[in-house]
C-alpha cells in the first residue's frame, strides 16, 4: 500500500514539528528521520506483530498496562521496524525505559489521550500536503496580525516547532529572534533576504532546523518567504516613526537653542532642561552630512540601545545629546562615548565632541555650542575620536576655519616658496618658527635639528621672498602654513 | 525414611527463602522459635513418601493465609496447629493419618513441619504449589479437582473457624476473617486421601527444599552455588547486574483480587549489550522482561541472589545498587499445562502476555 503513496510521506520529525506529536513528551528523540506510512492503534501487545513497517504504534488498553508493557511494545515495534511508539501519560516512563528506547532507536512519545492522538495522527499522515498547508496558513495569518519585527520573527519561533529563527543584518548583528541561530552550525539552515523600505537588501531571515527532510526544508522556506513582506512593512513603519519623531525633536531643539520658549514641549519629549548638563555632539568623521541623512535612523537606534534615557536629535549634519546629572563630568562622558563609538554597530564612522558642564537651559545652549566645536576638531582626526572642549581651549576656533579655501589662497600667495624643491621642509620650519614666536633655538628643538640648520632654512625662506619680520604679515603667514600643512596642498 | 529435626531448620529456612521472592531472607524469628520448640517437644518429624501411605489414608494440607508483616508482629503461639487439625477432624468425623504442605516454600514450609511436630503426625513429602502463590486456591490440588473444604482456620487469639464453601468463596471469606483475626490464620484444608493426592500433589517438594537450603547454607562461592542450584532445581541464570530502579508504578489488567501492590525491579546488566532486566511482581516476582522480551514468567520461580553475600534478596530487602544474579527456577510440569497456566500463569495475574514456554508459535 505504501508503494502507491507519493514519496512525500511525513517523517516522525515532521509529526513532531507541526503535527499532533508536538504536544507529546518525547524519549529517544534523536531518531526521528523515519517516515510514517500509517498509524496503528493497538490495544493488545500481540497486535503489534501485525503492524506494517514504518507504522506509528499507538498503545492503549492492555497494551499500555504498565512500564513493562511499554517496554514490550518498544521491542515488538523494533522487530516490526515501526517508526515510533506512542504511550499514554499515566505510565510513568523512567530512565530505564528511555534507555531501552534509545538503544532500540525507537522514538517513544507520551501523550494524554492516545486514541484521540491516533485519530489526529492518521489524518495528518493521510494528507501531508494539507498538514503543511495548514501550518503555512496559520503562520501567514499570524504574520498579518503582528506589527513589530520582533513579534513576526517570534511567530516562526513559536509556531514552527523544531525551528529557531532570527533576523540578522549583513554584518551578523541579530535584530530579532534567537541569537543562538547559526552559532553552533549543527542543523540545516534556511535563509531568505529581507529588503528594507528602500528596496535594498536590508537583512537575512535565518532559520535553523533541528532535523530536516527535503520537503520540510521547502515548507520552512515558504514560511520564511511569507514573513518577508510583513518584515519590510514593519521596518518601514518603525523608520517612519523614527523619522517623524526626530523631525519633531529637531524643530524643538532648534527653538530652544535660538532662545524660544518650548519648555512644555521639551518636558513632553522627556528632555531634562534644568540641572547640570554636559552636551555631546556626534559628527561623521572627515565629512559633513545632511540632517536628513539616511543613516540617521540607524544611528538613533544604536544610540537608544546604548543610552536609552538620553535624547538624540539630528541638527545641522550632527547629532546632539546631553547628560544631565549633578555629578556628571566631561571626562566620564568622553569615556562612555569612546566605548559607544568602538562597540556600537554604526552605519558610518562617527566622532564626538563634549562640551563643558553648564547649568540649566542657558548652560546647555553653551555646552552644545562647545561640543559642536570640539566635534568639528574630532572629525578631522578620524572615526572614534572624542574631543573635549575644555581641553581644547581656543584651539577649538581653528576647527571653524575654512581650511580648504585658505590653503588654496596660500598656494597663490606663497607661490615661490611652494615651488621650492624642498617646500615641505621649508614650510614645516616656517610653521615651527612662528609657533615658537620667532625663537630659533626652540624651533630647532621642536624640529629635532641643529639651530644652524634652522638659520640656514630661514635664509632660504627669505630668499623665496617671504618677509618674516613684518608684524602685518605674521598672522596671515601662520594661517597659510597651518592650512597647507593640514591639507598637504603644496604637493599640487 | 527421612526425618526433619531441629538441626534441619536452618536449611529449611534458607530453602524456603529461595522459593519465596516476596519474603526473601526476611527474618521470621517468632515462627522459627515456635517451630524449633515444637520439634524439640514432639521429636523429629517423619518425612514420608506419598506412595508409602495406605491409599485410603486421610491427609489435609496445612498452610497460613496472611501477610508477613503481621506474622512478624504477632508470631504464632504454637497452639494453632492442634486447634486447626482437631476442628477439621471434628467436622470430618475422622482422624487424620498424615499432613501435607499447602506449599513447601516461604513460611508455610515451616508451618507444615510445626503442625506435624505438634500433632506427632507424619509429613508427606509433597505440596500443592512448589512455590508461593497468593491465593490458597492456586494449587495443583484444586487443579486436580480436590475440594478445598471443609476447612478449618485458627487465629492467634484461638478463634476457630470451620468453613464449607467453594474454592473461590473460601478464599474471599477467609481473607475477610483473617483481617479481623489479626492479619494471618493457620488453615487445615484440602482434606483428601493418599490416593487422591497421587495425581494432585507435587512430589518431593519438602526434600527439594531441604537440598536447596543445604546448598545455600554451605555455599562459599558464587560458582558452586549457581552450579548446585542448576543441578538440584534446574535453576537458570538469566542475567547479572546492578539494581538501578525500584518502582510501584506497574498496573495490570482485570479486577484486582490479589492482596499485594504491584512492584517492579530493574536490573542493568553488567556486560555485553547491557540488557535491561525488568522484574514485575505483586509481592512475588511474576515476570522477567529483558529488553522488552518476556524471558521468564510465573508459575516459574524468579529470584534474586546477592552476588557478594550469596543470599536470597526478597522484595522487602532489595535496594537500588545491589549486585544481583537473576535466576529462574522452573515450576513443576503440571503448572506448564494449559490448565496450570490458566490458574497461575502470567495472565492469571493480569499480565496479558504469554508464558515463554507457552505455544511458541512465533
Amino acid at each position: 500500500m505504501s508503494r502507491n503513496r507519493t514519496p512525500e510521506q511525513l517523517s516522525v520529525a515532521e509529526l513532531v514539528h507541526f503535527g499532533p506529536l508536538s504536544r507529546a513528551h518525547a524519549f529517544a528523540a534523536e531518531n526521528l528521520d523515519r517516515q510514517v506510512s500509517q498509524v496503528n492503534l493497538v490495544s493488545e501487545l500481540d497486535q503489534i506483530r501485525q503492524c506494517e513497517p514504518h507504522a506509528a504504534v499507538v498503545l492503549h488498553g492492555s497494551a499500555a498496562m504498565g512500564v513493562w508493557a511499554v517496554e514490550s511494545a518498544l521491542r515488538l515495534a523494533w522487530e516490526r521496524n515501526a517508526s515510533c511508539v506512542i504511550a499514554p501519560s499515566e505510565i510513568a516512563v523512567t530512565s530505564s525505559t528511555a534507555q531501552l528506547a534509545e538503544r532500540l532507536r525507537v522514538p517513544l512519545f507520551v501523550v494524554d489521550d492516545p486514541p484521540n492522538h491516533a485519530l489526529e495522527l492518521s489524518a495528518t499522515v493521510a494528507d501531508t500536503e494539507a498538514a503543511r498547508a495548514r501550518l503555512t496558513a496559520r503562520c501567514a495569518v499570524l504574520f498579518g496580525d503582528r506589527s513589530s519585527v520582533r513579534d513576526i520573527v517570534g511567530v516562526i519561533n513559536t509556531e514552527v516547532p523544531g525551528v529557531t529563527a532570527a533576523l540578522v543584518t549583513k554584518d551578523g548583528n541579530v535584530i530579532a529572534g534567537r541569537s543562538a541561530v547559526g552559532r553552533k552550525g549543527g542543523g540545516r539552515r534556511v535563509q531568505v533576504s529581507v529588503a528594507g523600505p528602500d528596496g535594498q537588501q536590508w537583512a537575512e531571515l535565518v532559520a535553523e532546523l533541528a532535523s530536516s527532510s527535503p520537503s520540510w526544508v521547502e515548507t520552512v522556506e515558504t514560511i520564511l518567504r511569507l514573513a518577508r513582506a510583513p518584515l519590510t512593512a514593519s521596518i518601514g513603519r518603525s523608520r517612519l516613526a523614527v523619522a517623524r519623531r526626530t523631525a519633531r525633536e529637531r524643530l524643538l531643539l532648534e527653538i530652544l537653542l535660538n532662545g524660544g520658549d518650548a519648555t512644555e514641549e521639551a518636558e513632553e519629549a522627556g528632555w531634562q532642561l534644568t540641572g547640570r548638563h554636559v552636551a555631546v555632539v556626534l559628527r561623521a568623521a572627515g565629512r559633513t552630512v545632511g540632517a536628513d541623512d539616511v543613516d540617521t535612523p540607524a544611528i538613533v537606534f544604536t544610540w537608544r540601545d546604548s543610552f536609552a534615557h538620553l535624547p538624540i536629535v539630528p541638527v545641522d549634519g550632527a547629532w546632539v545629546s546631553w547628560w544631565t546629572a549633578r555629578s556628571i563630568e566631561p571626562g566620564h562622558v568622553a569615556e562612555r562615548l569612546r566605548q559607544y563609538l568602538a562597540e556600537a554597530r554604526l552605519p558610518i564612522a562617527l566622532t564626538a565632541g563634549v562640551g563643558v558642564p553648564g547649568e540649566d537651559l542657558v548652560g546647555l545652549r553653551r555646552s552644545i555650542t562647545e561640543a559642536r566645536l570640539a566635534a568639528a576638531v574630532a572629525s578631522r582626526l578620524g572615526g572614534g575620536s572624542v574631543e573635549l572642549f575644555g581641553e581644547l581651549g581656543p584651539r577649538a576656533l581653528l576647527a571653524c576655519l575654512p581650511i580648504g579655501e585658505i590653503a588654496a589662497a596660500a598656494r597663490v600667495a606663497l607661490n615661490d616658496l611652494i615651488a621650492a624643491p624642498d617646500a615641505e621642509v621649508l614650510i614645516t620650519a616656517l610653521a615651527a618658527l612662528l609657533d615658537c614666536a620667532g625663537s630659533t633655538g626652540q624651533a630647532a628643538a621642536r624640529l629635532g635639528v641643529h639651530r644652524n640648520t634652522v638659520l640656514s632654512r630661514i635664509e632660504r625662506i627669505r630668499a623665496r621672498g617671504v618677509d618674516l619680520d613684518s608684524p602685518d604679515q605674521r598672522l596671515a603667514l601662520h594661517l597659510a602654513c597651518y592650512s597647507l600643512l593640514s591639507t598637504r596642498q603644496w604637493q599640487g | 525414611m527421612r526425618t526433619i529435626s531441629v538441626d534441619d531448620l536452618p536449611a529449611i529456612i534458607a530453602g524456603s527463602a529461595l522459593l519465596c521472592s516476596a519474603a526473601g531472607d526476611t527474618s521470621l524469628d517468632g515462627l522459627h522459635n515456635v517451630t524449633a520448640e515444637l520439634l524439640r517437644r514432639g521429636g523429629p518429624v517423619s518425612l514420608v513418601e506419598l506412595s508409602s501411605l495406605e491409599p485410603r489414608a486421610l491427609c489435609a494440607a496445612v498452610g497460613v493465609i496472611g501477610g508477613f508483616a503481621p506474622m512478624i508482629e504477632l508470631p504464632p503461639s504454637g497452639h494453632e496447629p492442634e486447634l486447626a487439625i482437631r476442628a477439621l477432624e471434628a467436622r470430618l468425623g475422622r482422624r487424620l493419618d498424615a499432613l501435607v504442605s499447602l506449599n513447601a516454600a516461604g513460611p508455610n514450609a515451616l508451618f507444615a513441619i510445626a503442625a506435624a511436630a505438634a500433632l506427632r503426625l507424619p509429613l508427606v513429602d509433597c505440596d500443592g504449589m512448589g512455590r508461593v502463590l497468593p491465593l490458597i486456591s492456586q494449587t495443583t490440588y484444586a487443579m486436580a479437582g480436590l475440594s478445598i473444604g471443609p476447612l478449618s482456620a485458627v487465629s492467634l487469639a484461638g478463634d476457630v473457624l470451620v468453613l464449607d464453601s467453594d474454592q473461590h468463596r473460601s478464599d474471599s471469606l477467609l481473607r475477610a476473617a483473617m483481617q479481623a483475626a489479626g492479619g494471618w490464620m493457620l488453615c487445615a484444608m484440602y482434606p483428601s486421601t493418599a490416593r487422591q493426592l497421587t495425581t494432585a500433589a507435587i512430589l518431593g517438594s519438602t526434600s527439594r527444599l531441604l537440598d536447596v537450603g543445604r546448598l545455600l547454607t554451605t555455599a562459599t562461592d558464587r560458582g558452586s552455588l549457581l552450579n548446585g542450584l542448576a543441578s538440584t532445581v534446574k535453576a537458570r541464570l538469566i542475567g547479572s547486574g546492578r539494581v538501578v530502579e525500584l518502582g510501584h508504578a506497574t498496573r495490570t489488567t482485570g479486577a484486582r483480587h490479589y492482596p499485594a501492590v504491584p512492584t517492579s525491579v530493574v536490573v542493568d546488566e553488567y556486560s555485553g549489550t547491557r540488557r535491561m532486566i525488568r522484574l514485575e511482581g505483586q509481592s512475588e516476582l511474576l515476570l522477567a522482561i529483558i529488553d522488552g522480551v518476556v524471558a521468564g514468567a510465573v508459575p516459574d520461580v524468579l529470584c534474586l541472589i546477592d552476588r557478594h553475600e550469596l543470599r536470597v534478596l526478597g522484595m522487602e530487602s532489595v535496594a537500588v545498587g545491589d549486585h544481583v544474579d537473576v535466576l529462574i527456577l522452573p515450576a513443576a510440569p503440571t503448572w506448564h499445562t494449559p490448565e496450570g497456566l490458566a490458574l497461575a500463569g502470567p495472565r492469571a495475574f493480569g499480565f496479558p502476555v504469554r508464558h515463554p514456554g507457552e505455544g511458541a508459535r512465533r
